[in-house]
């Protein structure tokens, strides 16, 4: 029998992004089990929606889940409230609820791609993505005011209108990030040292894919065919250039190309949303208090974003379960440690592009 | 949204006759207190490229009952085991408690106010 030793990393570590602590266990170099503590930013928000807020305040509560993807969580709870009111938005809301989530897509994709240039060593394409994605984050001030946490969206629709001047940033910073995308896509792809790190690294097969239930880029990168966007009809995602994006072999390389194939998708959605904005109020009265019990599915950035809201006609609701990406993809990003060199780990971690603030919630 | 009631002692044999994954997409296991130690289990699956299709088996329980867990049939139900072990103090089978809560936070907190 061979020797094995236990390594922890994290909870703090260099190398970590997020509080998670790993304790791998190695066999020479090569990881042959790991074990992850998940806990350490657990807030009790589930507890705070049902009671300390009443349910016209929880949207705001849920956008604290995660800075990041704030903008999904508070539209996820939404419409699973709106859906238990009764109400259907107009056009006009569901494109501008869909800009802010596909533009909260492209800046999330873009801050995994920094961190796994980071993870190769490669500093100064850190820093290039990092300033490229103010082009997105400069879009998303100027929509709703906050650069992260935006409370953009309510019940009965969204807080602020566009402008034609907001219409004319949004298409100059997007045409110029398009242009970027090209130089950063030729990067990742011919870049040798990039290559050596990425290309056959940290690889989930399909079969495991499907066995742990991967979701989102993760999934997609082992050509496994599911994103939200595609299995509900919440929003006409179709009609506005969505593609869902796959790749096959499953390891670093293609979760990235994944992200920015998808970051160009969105791209091109956005542009698309400004140019066929529809005509209609921004917010709509909404009546009534939430009875009886829906789901919402929504494609957040790092896949499926899942909401359950039971209400009993007052103003306290009675359950808000929240199931985020993260959460779910855990086993199989430990499947996927299992077998690689334990100094890939933490480039491996990076191509999760795991959120521990939306895990613990 | 389609909901399937189903029992403690039969949940196994119904998931495994219902369960393909490459047909379902396993979404998470789910509690909601009922009040007067009653709660509402859930095991929520929806299907690969097909709009809006979600089923939940439900089985009503106590807080007392172990629960059985499906993680033979299904690997990745090991997190909503574990956290409906911490949030509302259920015994599930092979499931450890400690995923978000300490020795000393508070216990169960979403099982309903006693």
């Amino acid at each position: 029998m061979k020797k094995t030793i236990q390594i922890p990393l994290g909870s703090q570590h260099i190398s970590l992004l997020e509080p998670i602590r790993f304790k791998f266990e190695c066999e020479n170099e090569r990881i042959i089990g790991v074990d992850a503590d998940v806990g350490f930013v657990h807030r009790g928000v589930e507890l705070a929606c049902t009671r300390s807020f009443e349910f016209k305040q929880v949207g705001y509560v849920v956008a604290r889940v995660c800075g990041l993807c704030a903008i999904t969580h508070s539209l996820s709870y939404t419409l699973a409230v709106e859906k238990l009111l009764g109400y259907v938005a107009n056009d006009r809301i569901k494109y501008l609820r869909m800009l802010m989530v596909e533009l909260d897509r492209i800046h999330s994709h873009m801050l995994c791609l920094a961190h796994t240039a980071e993870n190769a060593g490669f500093e100064a394409l850190f820093m290039q993505i990092m300033g490229d994605r103010e082009l997105v984050m400069e879009v998303q001030e100027a929509i709703s005011g906050n650069r992260v946490q935006f409370d953009y969206i309510s019940i009965g629709g969204v807080n602020r209108d566009l402008t034609s001047d907001l219409c004319d940033l949004i298409r100059k910073n997007l045409t110029i990030l398009s242009e970027k995308m090209e130089i950063l896509t030729g990067l990742f792809d011919n870049n040798w040292s990039l290559s050596l790190k990425y290309k056959g690294v940290g690889v989930l097969s399909l079969e495991d894919a499907y066995t742990y239930n991967a979701l989102g880029p993760l999934a997609r990168a082992s050509g496994l065919a599911t994103d939200v966007r595609a299995e509900t009809s919440d929003f006409p995602y179709e009609a506005l250039g969505y593609t869902m994006i796959l790749e096959s072999t499953g390891d670093i390389h293609a979760r990235n190309f994944v992200r920015l194939r998808e970051i160009v998708n969105s791209i091109t959605m956005c542009q698309n949303i400004v140019d066929n904005l529809p005509i209609g109020e921004i917010q709509e009265k909404v009546k009534g208090k939430p009875k009886g019990e829906d789901i919402i599915r929504i494609e957040a950035p790092r896949g499926e974003l899942f909401y359950l809201v039971r209400g009993n006609g007052t103003n306290m609701l009675e359950r808000v379960r929240i199931k985020t990406p993260t959460f779910s993809g855990i086993p199989a990003m430990m499947e996927v440690f299992k077998g690689s060199q334990y100094a890939d780990a933490p480039a491996i971690l990076a191509s999760f592009d795991p959120c521990m603030s939306c895990t613990a919630k | 949204m389609t909901k399937i009631e189903t029992t403690l002692p039969t949940l196994l044999s119904d998931i495994e006759a219902f369960y393909k994954p490459k047909e379902w997409h396993f979404l998470s296991v789910n509690g909601i207190d009922l009040g007067e130690g009653k709660i509402e289990l859930q095991w929520i699956f929806s299907k690969y490229g097909v709009k809006d299709e979600v089923v939940i088996y439900y089985a009503l329980s106590d807080y007392e009952t172990p629960i059985p867990s499906v993680l033979a049939l299904i690997p990745s139900s090991i997190m909503g085991e574990r956290e409906i072990v911490d949030m509302f103090g259920l015994t599930v089978e092979g499931a450890q408690k400690g995923l978000y809560l300490d020795e000393d936070s508070l216990q169960h907190p979403l099982r309903g106010e006693e």
